[in-house]
């Protein structure tokens, strides 16, 4: 099963950071690889349950439902139920930790998923740079813009 | 009970931090409050439940067990047996996580005691600022930055 792991420091106290990402309908707003985004039913984006629709940049669609979220510990995890990619099973889990020395912020980011034997390699590598290192430049980005 | 939280990032990959912090007799090797450390019985220093007898450069002596240790997870989680800091229930934990974003180190050191209420602040701040930070800042500039 192949396994995701990323991380990095960002020049951001965590409370910053974590306003970010803790929209889970939000994701559009700075991440490059998706254009829109909906929660289905009209749910709020921090009810633990909600669907978010998402639109990629490149048009295909999916659907990722959110399974936990914590104000406390700065994490939050979902997993996708529709995708055009063939990464089946996959579950994220995104995490948030102070670095006292100097008021910055550890981002964790981490995920599993099934995929063919063939396909494997292509998509760790799409998962590990074209979404996590790609959404930790743009939360850098965004963060910059913001102030 | 009294929490310390204390962490930091370290310009080297984790491989080689732990290398240099997993040895839980070679404290004196990476940190300068550290003067002497030698383990009790002749046990080797990764044995776990092997108990660690050393001295501060302030004259301080304090022996610590070693409860758990992961070259996997890399961490190293260990008791106070006995100390004149005056805490009681003292556990702590130095954790390393990789940062792939840049080949760094992620570090964090926790601890977690019982202690007078009216010498809490200070022991926080001695702990974390004085001791924890101490070796941060060791390690920083062992790895240059």
């Amino acid at each position: 099963m192949p396994h995701v792991v990323r991380s990095a420091i960002l020049d951001a106290p965590t409370d910053a950071v974590w306003n970010v990402l803790r929209d889970f309908n939000g994701y559009d707003r700075w991440h490059p690889a998706i254009a829109t985004s909906t929660i289905e039913r009209a749910q709020a984006s921090d009810k633990v349950g909600c669907v978010r629709r998402v639109r990629l940049s490149d048009g295909s669609e999916l659907r990722e439902q959110l399974l936990a979220l914590s104000d406390l510990e700065q994490t939050c995890s979902y997993c996708l139920l529709d995708t055009p990619i063939p990464l089946f099973n996959y579950v994220a889990h995104v995490r948030l930790l102070p670095v006292t020395d100097g008021d910055r912020t550890f981002w964790h980011w981490e995920s599993r998923f099934t995929t063919r034997p063939e396909d494997a390699r292509r998509l760790t590598e799409m998962v590990s740079e074209q979404i996590y290192k790609a959404g930790f430049d743009a939360v850098r980005a965004h963060l910059k813009q913001a102030a | 009970m009294a929490r310390v939280y204390v962490s930091t990032v370290v310009n080297a990959r984790n491989d080689r931090v732990w290398a240099r912090v997993r040895d839980f007799n070679g404290m004196p090797n990476w940190h300068p409050a550290i003067a002497e450390s030698r383990i009790e019985g002749g046990e080797a220093p990764d044995k776990i439940g092997c108990v660690r007898d050393f001295r501060l450069r302030n004259g301080d002596r304090i022996r610590e067990k070693l409860l758990g240790l992961s070259d996997y997870d890399m961490f190293c989680t260990y008791s106070i047996l006995e100390s004149p800091m005056g805490v009681e229930n003292y556990v702590a934990t130095l954790r390393l996580t990789p940062v792939t974003d840049g080949d760094q180190t992620f570090l964090e050191w926790t601890a977690e005691f019982d202690c007078a209420p009216d010498r809490e602040a200070e022991l926080i701040s001695n702990i974390g600022g004085g001791v924890f930070q101490g070796g941060f800042d060791a390690l920083k500039r062992a790895f240059g930055g």
